[in-house]
Formats: structure tokens, sequence, C-alpha cells
């Protein structure tokens, strides 16, 4: 193994520079955004139009969720300036909280609640959306659970004082003080992103995981750089096959990335006051490995350098939309569970060191390296 | 040395090598010719354990071909490519370190800069990339070297560059055949280049050209 450090020395002598800087690219990353995030907190927020046409509690609960929604700059108007600044694209989507929306929700319907515009240019309708129907339907749940204890009581010949403003209030009590309903800025659990309280507009262990996923991926171009058959030839007469080249050159690569990580841990503690704990160095090794396998295996399967390039980019901005670092996905996880799956920082995010991707990438690297050399002669 | 017995080598029904035999004593040079397709790179692949033989029985020094034997097999051979198999953005020096480290023999970086001097290679410090064609084939020669194999088998090496490269090629390779006894064989396609650099040649193919023309040059040839 000390030959192949050696070898991965001299390697990297000849583009020090560009190692130092993608190796170092999530920590400085991290910081430019969450600094620039919380010196323009407001500006960076989508903005939304509300129109309330309902004067009543629960409207004006729906409102205040909305608007305490982190990424989210609510502009409370009336219906026809809201859509005449949604026509310049001075907003992003309007949502109009109808009249009569407690009644309708005291009353079990949960259809023309709330109407919603978008325009052409509406990058965060979809998400805003759902996630306003998401509260909504916590409304309509919560109501619908007031309507059953009144029926149990009726059953069970409780005597039972019924008021449905007491039994909601009542609710809003208990999910408070169990916090059993927290809105979630990406996943469920308490994983390593906690939506805060309100410290940081963007999250530094997120911001981190993206920009580490990124240059992980860059920095496996070597592996397609290497990957020369003419000099894989001469592998064979030495002491190390071309793919016991290319593992034990990943875990060098781990190895350094380790490190770095470790060090950011550290730095992240002093720079943001993030927790420091086992468990987020476990899960920060765990996604380490994952994405350096990943990005191991697929520069296995290309040939060309800007196609891998361009994949990794489109990885990462795909990554960037399902983990919710923009845009919350609250609704459309809860309409979409498999997006959860589907998302390569969720294990990570929700402190967990196994991630389904991880066992994925393990199984699919011991059948390559198990297949026997291409340069194998018998007789 | 080097025993091949009764070789055969098919893909399918396209039969490529059939029935070859020959020995090879150490310190033989041997040159192996034919037409483009005759099977010179499959018989050169075969004898480097790069490619599998369909039937026929190989020994080096003893040492049966199989798939167990490989490694002490391949400690043996020293394979210098076609093609420029080198790191280009790497300096000379770099070069032999990084394959010196991969390598089965352990030698400093004297005695690499040495194996490089002694084939007129003498740009240790510079980038390959900044090298000549002739240099560069050097450098490609040289790696091979780095274990000292006992047998060197080198497909084309001096193809596309200069004639002084090829005479300083060729005449360090002699040197290496008569003082350290490493027996090797040589495809070219420079008639002119096999004749001063062979003891004998083997012709493979069905294209009796090359039996003919070296004949009549005076140089042993063996067909296979």
């Amino acid at each position: 193994m000390i030959n192949i450090i050696q070898t991965r020395l001299i390697q990297w002598k000849k583009h020090s520079l560009q190692l130092l800087f993608w190796l170092l690219f999530p920590i400085v990353v991290t910081w430019i955004v969450v600094t620039v995030g919380n010196t323009f907190q407001d500006d960076m927020k989508i903005p939304i139009g509300i129109v309330l046409q309902d004067d009543t509690i629960l409207a004006k609960d729906l409102y205040e969720s909305i608007h305490a929604t982190p990424f989210i700059r609510t502009y409370t108007l009336d219906e026809r300036e809201a859509l005449h600044k949604l026509e310049k694209h001075e907003l992003d989507s309007v949502f109009v909280i109808q009249e009569g929306y407690e009644e309708h929700i005291r009353q079990g319907s949960r259809n023309a609640l709330i109407t919603a515009y978008e325009s052409d240019v509406s990058l965060a309708y979809t998400p805003v959306s759902e996630m306003i129907m998401s509260y909504v339907q916590q409304d309509a749940g919560r109501s619908k659970a007031a309507y059953a204890v009144k029926e149990l009581a009726e059953q069970l010949h409780v005597h039972f004082d019924w008021n449905w403003d007491d039994l909601i209030v009542r609710s809003k009590e208990i999910e408070k003080k169990q916090d059993l309903l927290q809105t979630r800025l990406t996943f469920p659990g308490n994983g390593i992103v906690h939506r805060d309280e309100g410290k940081n507009l963007f999250q530094p262990w997120h911001i981190w995981a993206l920009a580490a996923f990124l240059s992980t991926l860059l920095l496996f171009d070597w592996v397609i750089k290497e990957n020369n058959p003419a000099i894989l030839k001469r592998f064979v007469f030495t002491n190390v096959s071309p793919k016991s080249y290319f593992v034990r050159n990943m875990y060098v690569y781990i190895a350094l990335f380790f490190t770095i990580d470790l060090l950011t841990a550290f730095a992240f503690k002093y720079i943001f006051d993030e927790p420091l704990s086992l468990t987020l160095i476990v899960s920060i090794l765990g996604y380490h490995l994952m994405i350096s396998l990943g990005a191991f295996l697929l520069a296995l399967m290309i040939r060309k350098t800007f196609v891998y390039y361009a994949i990794a980019f489109i990885l990462t901005f795909i990554s960037v939309i399902v983990s919710g670092a923009i845009i919350p996905l609250d609704g459309l996880l809860g309409r979409y569970p498999w997006l959860h799956f589907l998302n390569p920082l969720a294990a990570f995010l929700d402190g967990d060191f196994f991630h389904i991707g991880l066992g994925v990438f393990i199984v699919i690297l011991l059948l390559w390296y198990g297949r026997k050399e291409e340069y194998h002669a018998a007789s | 040395m080097l025993q091949v017995e009764a070789l055969h080598k098919s893909y399918g029904n396209h039969v490529i090598l059939e029935d070859i035999t020959f020995t090879l004593e150490k310190g033989d040079i041997v040159g192996l010719v034919g037409e483009n397709g005759a099977g010179k790179s499959t018989l050169l692949h075969i004898l480097a354990t790069l490619q599998k033989p369909s039937k026929g029985k190989l020994t080096l020094n003893g040492m049966t071909y199989h798939w167990k034997s490989l490694s002490h097999i391949r400690r043996q051979i020293g394979f210098v490519p076609q093609e420029i198999a080198i790191w280009d953005h790497l300096t000379v020096e770099e070069n032999m370190v990084f394959f010196e480290k991969l390598s089965w023999k352990n030698k400093s970086k004297e005695e690499l800069q040495n194996l490089c001097l002694d084939m007129k290679l003498n740009r240790w410090k510079e980038p390959v990339h900044t090298l000549s064609g002739g240099m560069k084939r050097k450098l490609n020669l040289a790696i091979s070297l780095i274990h000292e194999p006992k047998l060197l088998l080198l497909d084309e090496p001096t193809v596309g560059i200069d004639l002084k490269s090829k005479q300083e090629i060729a005449s360090y390779l002699k040197d290496l055949a008569t003082k350290r006894g490493v027996a090797m064989i040589y495809i070219s396609h420079d008639m002119n280049e096999i004749m001063n650099l062979c003891d004998q040649v083997f012709c493979i193919g069905d294209d009796s050209f090359y039996d003919r023309l070296l004949t009549q040059a005076g140089q042993e040839v063996i067909r296979l």
C-alpha cells in the first residue's frame, strides 16, 4: 500500500493546486453560501403572494404557517394586486385563501379552499403548493379528529360539552408540546439538519453535503484519466493488477476525504457552532464513502472526461433539487415518499450511517472486482 | 529457456495461429515477421500471458504457463507494447519512479537513471510530452526493463522514429542479450532493422514475401 501511496503522490504533485481546490471546495462553498445567505436572507427567499379572504382564526393560522416557512417571503395583498405582480414576475406564485376556508374545514369539505396562480416562470410553484396543501390537510385532519372525538363521546354516552374551537386549540397545544407535527425543512427524524432557531438561512451540513457531492465526483476523474488501456497493459508486469491499482487508489482517496471531513467537522463547530458528535462523524464518513464508491464506479464506466464532468454536474443539480436545499419539499415528500430514497443526502441528513446506495455500490464493486481480469492467460 | 509446443489460437472458426512450435535460448534475439493480420501480435500477446492460447503448451525457464503460475511467469517477462504506454504529463524520472514503485524489483533513482542513460535517454527531468518520438520510445522500453526480465517481447518498438534512435535502441538491445543473456522476440516491418539486430527470424502467415526477401539477403529464416 505504501507503494501505491507513493505513486499517487507522484500523480498528485502534477495537479496539487487543483486537488487542494476541490478538497477545500465543500468547506469554502458552505462558508460562502451560509454567510451570503445570512447577509441577504430576505432577498434570497421565494416571493409568494397571499390573498387572505377569510378573516377567521384557522385562515390566519394557515397564513402564519406559510409565513413562518424558511425560504419563503410572503406578501399579503388583495387578489387584483397579487395577480398584477405575478404577471410582472415580481411574485413566484399567488395563493388565495378563499372566504369560508374555516367553514369548509369545519364541514370536512376540502374543495375550493385555496386558489393558486402561477406564471410561466414559477419555479417554486409545485413544492410551495404541495407544502400549503400539507398545511391544509393538517387543519382538515385536526377538524376531522375533533368530530371523531365528538362521535365517540356520543356513542359511549359520555357527557361531553362539545366545542369545536376548544378541541382544535387543545389539539394544537398537544401538538406544540409533543412537537409531533413539526414542519421539516428537509427530512424527518432526529437528523443532523434540524430546523434551527433561525440562526442560518441555509443549513451548513446540507450545503456541505451538496458541495462534497460535486467535489468528490470531480476528484474521481483520475479513474478515467488513468484508465488507459496501453498503460494498464504494463500493470500486468508489475506486482499490482490493474483492478487492484484502481481499488487501492480509491482507498487512498477515501482516506484523504475522511481526514478533510474530520477537519471540516471541527471547523463547522467553531465557524457555525454546529454540534460535534460521534453520530455526526459516522454519518459524514458513511456519506462520503457512499459518494466515493458511486463516483468510482461511474468513472469506471465512462471513457471521456467531459462526459463524466457533465454527468457530475447533472447529478449534483438533481441532488440539489431532491434534497430540498433550495425549495422545501415537505409536500412532495409526503405525496411521493420514494423521492426520499432518490436523495443521496437523505441518510446523512437523517444522521444515519447507511444509505441504500452504499449497499448497492458495495455489491457492484465486489462483483466488478470478483470478475476475472481481462489480461489472464492459462494453459 | 522458452519452449512453445503445438500452439493454436483461433476465434471461433477463424484460425489465427496453427501448430506453432519453437524454442528460444538465453541471449537469442529472434525477429518475428509476417504480413498484417498474420498473427504476430497475437503470438506475442500469448507469450506475454496477455491472451490465452486455444491449445498448446508454453514453458518459460521450466515453468508451464498456467493461471497458478502467472505471477511467477510475468516476473520474467518484459513487454514493450506497440503504443507508447507512459504517463505523458509526468517527467522521465517520475515515469521511471512510478513504475519502479509497482515493480517486483526495487531500484534506486541512480539505477533507474543509468538504465535510461544506457540507451541514450538523457532528458531525466523533462516532461514526457516535450520529448521526441525517439526519446519516448526509449522510455517505453526502459520502463519494461525495470524488473530485469529474462524474456523481452517487443511489438514494433521503434515504429515511426528516426534512424539514429533506432540504431541506439538496437545497440542497447544487443548489449542486453550479450551481457545479460536476455532473450528477445522482436516484431518489426523494417527488414533492415530485423537483419541488423536478429540472430534468426521466425516468419508466420501464408505470404512467403518476407521469407524470400530475407533469405535472398542471407538471413536465416524459420517458417512457423
